[in-house]
């Protein structure tokens, strides 16, 4: 086993870079629209979850594909968001997007179903003291889903970290910007004689792997005891 | 139980069994000649010949995937090198190995772009860039085009000005792609890429003398060395195969 190339650590620091920040910014969209789904009726919520789920069950070739169309520097919404100089095309902001897109619904689902779990009573009570909805919300319904947020993070993180498809579609592969670990792998197994770099970045993934896994059963415990002791 | 596990065990394993009949010819084709080989292989010559299936993709995978024991009989490389690995291997049947087909490689802008441009030696491509545009090419280590790309644009001294300038794509096709879509200004792809109706239009031609020469090397593979492969090899050989190669704007090389 012998040490990682430059290039394949930038390729690890890049890939946690665009798995953590894709997870941040998707949190509070994730947080509001769990919030939705859990405790408001609305017209047209089953039209919601059926989009909410597509990047699930779509290609994520397909989802690649339709990142480009959108949001290209040609694409629909692209092309408007470019005059405010944010621009998503061949940048590392948009393998942020392509896999802040690919875990969304693992986030939103995991913690819906951890507002889904909160006692409404418990919130029934907060508001005859007065509490108004913003206070309920963060006293009472984030500190118990606490577990299903921390779950979400993680298995957003981890989608986010092993996304290939839909990113090598939209963004391809550009060393230090959308090269993040998976396709550095693919390209690897593309090049003769790259199985040796194959082999020393599975490894690699492997640990980031049980590491998040690990952290989710560390930081779910943490947050399982004080919800006891509370 | 036990016999009811074993029993569904058993059916399992059962639909992942091949049902590949042993006269069937499976071909591991480079992606680029899907339109061509799908035509011939549609033909009433090569259907007397029995049943024969193509499978497409990068020619890196198949090699891999021929080494690692995949049932083809025929494999058809986009470069020389997964080729050499096939034969290293000990894969291909003595004798059958021969150089197909020939291409051109392209300089290529989407169909209503202005960009006129001549590739001499001292081309000033990062300029007709614009300030933020960049080269889509296929990735420069691996994919057959982008290894040609990097070597002609070595050749005219255009190379160096153009790092971080460039999108490294996984395939060709997905390179000619951001062209189509404008999202890339100029792209580097194969003349049989770039036929008129694909949305592209050749700006100029790299000249051949700016790369190694672009080669399709074909092979039986020795484990499915069958009379029906051997009828195959005939056909991709034969002038019928050639007219329809050209057409899709392929060199026929070997004859």
């Amino acid at each position: 086993m012998t040490a990682l190339t430059p290039d394949e650590w930038q390729a690890l620091a890049l890939s946690l870079r665009v798995a953590g920040i894709s997870v941040l910014v998707s949190l509070p969209f994730a947080l509001g629209l769990a919030w939705l789904l859990s405790r408001v009726r609305f017209p047209g919520r089953l039209l919601a979850e059926a989009l909410l789920f597509l990047p699930l069950t779509l290609p994520p070739v397909v989802t690649g594909y339709a990142l480009l169309v959108l949001f290209g520097r040609h694409g629909w919404i692209g092309e408007w968001l470019a005059q405010f100089g944010i621009v998503f095309a061949f940048r590392w902001t948009g393998a942020v997007l392509a896999a802040a897109v690919m875990g969304f619904p693992l986030l939103v689902l995991s913690i819906r179903v951890a507002f889904d779990g909160v006692d409404r009573r418990l919130e029934h009570a907060a508001e005859t003291l007065g509490a108004g909805p913003w206070r309920r919300f963060t006293t009472i319904v984030v500190p118990l889903s606490m577990r299903g947020i921390v779950a979400g993070c993680v298995l957003a993180f981890a989608r986010a970290f092993g996304e290939f498809g839909a990113t090598i579609s939209f963004v391809s592969n550009i060393p230090g910007e959308t090269r993040t670990l998976p396709i550095a792998i693919y390209e690897l197994m593309n090049v003769p004689g790259g199985i040796p770099g194959v082999q020393r970045l599975t490894v690699v993934a492997l640990v980031v792997a049980l590491a998040a896994t690990f952290a989710a059963a560390v930081l779910g415990g943490t947050a399982w005891r004080r919800r006891r002791d509370d | 139980m036990p016999r009811l596990v074993a029993l569904l065990a058993t059916a399992a394993l059962a639909l992942l069994a091949p049902r590949a009949h042993a006269d069937d010819v499976l071909v591991f084709a480079a992606a680029s000649l899907k339109p061509a080989l799908d035509t011939i292989l549609a033909t009433a010559e090569a259907r007397r010949i029995g049943t024969i299936k193509a499978s497409y993709a990068a020619s890196s995978q198949l090699a891999r995937q021929i080494v690692a024991g995949a049932p083809a009989a025929i494999f058809i490389s986009a470069d020389q090198d997964w080729m050499d690995v096939v034969e290293q291997a000990g894969h291909v049947a003595a004798g059958t190995r021969r150089n197909l087909l020939g291409n051109a490689l392209v300089l290529v802008a989407p169909d209503d772009s202005g960009i006129r441009l001549r590739l001499v030696a001292g081309v000033d491509l990062a300029g007709a860039l614009g300030a933020d545009g960049r080269l889509a090419i296929g990735e420069p280590n691996s994919v057959p085009a982008g290894k040609y790309a990097k070597a002609a644009l070595g050749a005219l001294g255009a190379w160096d000005a153009l790092s971080g300038r460039l999108v490294a794509a996984d395939n060709v096709r997905a390179a000619l792609n951001f062209v189509i879509r404008r999202e890339a200004p100029l792209g580097i792809v194969y003349r049989s890429d770039a036929l008129p109706g694909s949305g592209v239009r050749v700006v100029d031609t790299f000249p051949p003398s700016t790369h190694a020469p672009i080669a399709y090397p074909l092979a039986v593979l020795a484990e499915h060395d069958t009379p029906a492969a051997r009828a195959v090899w005939t056909l991709l050989l034969s002038s019928a195969a050639a007219a329809v190669f050209e057409r899709h704007g392929f060199d026929v090389t070997a004859q």
